[in-house]
């Protein structure tokens, strides 16, 4: 059974993270005192006192940044065993990566240029592409209460 | 060293084994460095223009990228007509006549894609590389599954030809259709890409390699005594395949994704899809599994009879265009899968044949459908096309000549592509197979002429440009038929024409009602009559260009087909 005791290690990490969660529950469920008060029933919003319900739209610009996050994420994936073995790769290394950075870099600029890192209220008009047709929240979102006013 | 120690310490691990780098033949990979590299060019460009520039500019920048990577194919094609076969990257990369002839099919796909989508665009008033990027990146992913040989590879290539054509369905974000169409491909195809990954997994578990060519020689030289384990990665490798090429019983997602996603998108990806995921099966049947020939055979002999019946028969009965071109290109991939299933050199060159055409057919097909579907790339069913050849003669005439080549009439490419699928698979005994691909053809000639006879038979356009000088003159005429069917079709903006259908048209034609509503409208009274607003059928030059050029390659190759037939031959003789 000499090969699967390389996977002991990864057997081990597992225990422990399962038992640390396990008993992080079953401590705070029995040693945490429990008097609920409106305050603490609250959702909780860095301490600010919630102004309206959570669930309610808001920008799809969220998604962009996410998106910018998942990009770079997978490059850092991809930097950390190149930077492991960078000795052993030599410049043949080096050139693969610069290339792979550049193509994450490029991607990167395309995603600035379309506006992707402004927040806040638009100053201009970005360079933002425009859907098929050109829809706008005007055509296509009807506000609730003010149906007589449906777009022309 | 305890367990966990080593676990922190992968230098430890690497000093055992050490590090071979691969030897890096550029030239190999060249046609789709270009690819990519264009493409991030483009996209750098788009971002630091100040200005959007016009579709057109990017329209021929892809076409140009596009013939760098044809010459470029060409160039790996004479070398390899010159001196045999090579591989390259580490064997991971195999490049003969057979991925050659792939390389130079995806670059003149992408060519002819930046064309119809040009005219697309432009109508539809979008601005932005995206299109051209998305279409680049798939293609080089097509031209990576053609030319690998290594699983590993296929894999990274299929996804690469994949995620993009997911974004170009849903790139029509005002209509819902097409994010539906995005999300069922996206989901179904995550689904089937991981079905093909454990495909390759099992695989490995049972020979030891990935490398197409090892397992080969792996399995050429050793008997498997327990076979479950490879015969299950096989399976599962043709599952990933069949979902790729929309082999019934994997074609679920085919008609919803063509009848939702933007037109010219829809052509470029059936296009794109089938090369690179046919190609794909072909090399791992073929070089890979040739000794496991009685096991895949009839897997694919029952998948191609399945494929070429539901595809026919299903189409007869749509009446939205794109849908039953949707069933129409199921009915392709069955025929193509009977040179796959044939086994023989002259199966894989029959294949490739049929991939060639059939590539160049629904390019044009869906170009036209496109200019057809009018602003919005809403009108899609069969009764826009309802007299088009008196409107339209030369777009209706372009669009006739690509129905009946992909029905396979003679003095056309799509006739020589039938012949040699069906002569290669009586040639290896199939002979019920054979049978029932010529009755499936006889089938699909049904719909494809009701197309050719809806654009040619009916006179519903003559007849609205004969009432066109009538009506100014006798005012009473039109009043009088506002009861029955006024042929209001085509009639230019006049103050005589009372019904309703007629009213709409007007304000639609003179741009006073949302072409959405108007749209609506028009299917709610059906039979109502064409309801095409000819300012509406604007074909724009570029499309002009990707017809002519998708109608004489059919006329004129199928006329003197030896070159062609050449071309395919050369490709499956060195492989």
């Amino acid at each position: 059974m000499g090969s699967l005791d390389s996977y002991l290690p990864i057997l081990f990490l597992f225990v422990l993270a399962f038992g640390f969660t396990a008993f992080s529950l079953a401590a705070s469920k029995l040693l945490a005192p429990q008097r609920p008060t409106a305050a603490k029933e609250a959702p909780y919003e860095c301490g600010i006192v919630p102004s309206h319900e959570p669930p309610q739209r808001f920008p799809v610009r969220f998604y962009l940044v996410s998106m910018i996050f998942v990009i770079f994420d997978i490059e850092v994936i991809f930097l950390f065993p190149w930077a492991v073995v960078y000795g052993q790769l030599g410049r043949f290394g080096l050139v693969e990566i610069i290339v792979f950075a550049a193509a994450v870099f490029f991607s990167f600029v395309y995603l600035v240029s379309n506006g992707a890192l402004d927040w806040g209220p638009l100053k201009r008009v970005q360079r933002v592409v425009r859907p098929i047709g050109g829809r706008t929240s005007q055509s296509t979102v009807r506000r609730i209460g003010s149906s007589s006013d449906e777009a022309a | 060293m305890s367990p966990l120690a080593a676990l922190l310490s992968p230098a430890h691990l690497l000093a055992a084994n050490g590090l071979v780098l691969p030897h890096v033949n550029y030239t190999a990979i060249m046609p789709e460095l270009i690819l990519l590299g264009g493409m991030l060019l483009l996209l750098g460009i788009s971002a630091v223009s100040p200005r959007h520039l016009p579709t057109q500019v990017y329209a021929t920048a892809t076409a140009g990228i596009g013939i760098a990577s044809l010459i470029a194919s060409l160039v790996l094609w004479h070398d390899v007509q010159k001196g045999g076969p090579f591989s390259a990257v580490a064997r991971a990369v195999d490049i003969d006549g057979f991925a050659t002839l792939v390389l130079v099919l995806c670059s003149c796909v992408v060519i002819l894609g930046a064309f119809f989508a040009a005219g697309f665009l432009e109508r539809e008033q979008v601005q932005g590389v995206e299109y051209y990027a998305l279409a680049l990146i798939s293609a080089s992913g097509a031209m990576l599954m053609g030319s690998a040989n290594d699983l590993i590879l296929v894999f990274l290539g299929l996804e690469i030809l994949s995620i993009p054509l997911y974004v170009m369905a849903g790139l029509d974000q005002r209509r819902a259709a097409s994010g539906e169409a995005a999300m069922k491909y996206f989901l179904l195809g995550a689904f089937s890409s991981a079905v093909f990954v454990y495909g390759i997994a099992l695989t490995y578990g049972a020979t030891g390699s990935t490398n197409l060519a090892s397992i080969g020689s792996f399995l050429a030289q050793n008997v498997v005594v327990s076979n479950g384990v490879l015969l299950g990665g096989l399976a599962l490798l043709l599952v990933g395949f069949g979902f790729k090429v929309a082999a019934v019983p994997f074609h679920m997602w085919t008609p919803d994704v063509y009848a939702g996603s933007p037109t010219p998108a829809v052509g470029f990806m059936a296009a794109v899809a089938k090369i690179g995921a046919f190609g794909a099966l072909l090399r791992v049947l073929f070089s890979t599994f040739p000794t496991l020939r009685t096991s895949w055979q009839p897997i694919l002999w029952a998948l191609a009879i399945l494929t070429l019946l539901l595809g026919a028969l299903v189409a007869v009965v749509q009446r939205d265009v794109k849908r039953m071109l949707a069933y129409s290109s199921i009915n392709h991939a069955g025929f193509i899968l009977l040179g796959v299933q044939a086994g023989t050199s002259r199966g894989a060159e029959a294949s490739l044949y049929y991939l060639f055409v059939y590539s160049v057919l629904v390019l044009g097909t869906f170009g036209v459908v496109a200019v057809v579907g009018g602003r919005g790339d809403e009108g899609h069913g069969i009764e826009r096309y309802r007299g088009l050849a008196h409107r339209r003669p030369l777009l209706a005439g372009s669009m006739a000549v690509l129905l009946l080549a992909q029905a396979g009439a003679p003095f056309t490419t799509g006739f020589f592509s039938k012949l040699y699928v069906i002569e290669a698979s009586i040639a290896a005994h199939s002979y019920a197979l054979a049978t029932v691909a010529m009755l499936s053809a006889a089938i699909a000639t049904f719909f494809y002429l009701r197309l050719v006879f809806a654009m040619f038979g009916e006179r519903a356009g003559r007849q609205a440009s004969v009432a066109v000088p009538v009506a100014p003159a006798g005012a009473g005429a039109p009043g009088g038929a506002a009861g029955q069917f006024p042929p209001v079709g085509t009639l230019p903006a006049g103050p005589a024409v009372a019904s309703a259908a007629g009213v709409l048209t007007l304000e639609r034609a003179a741009g006073l009602v949302d072409p959405g509503r108007a749209e609506a409208a028009a299917v709610a009274d059906d039979d109502a009559g064409p309801v095409v607003a000819d300012a509406d059928l604007q074909v724009s030059p570029w499309v002009w260009v990707g017809l002519a050029l998708c109608v004489g390659t059919t006329v004129v190759l199928g006329i003197w087909p030896s070159p062609l037939v050449d071309f395919a031959r050369h490709a499956t003789l060195l492989f």
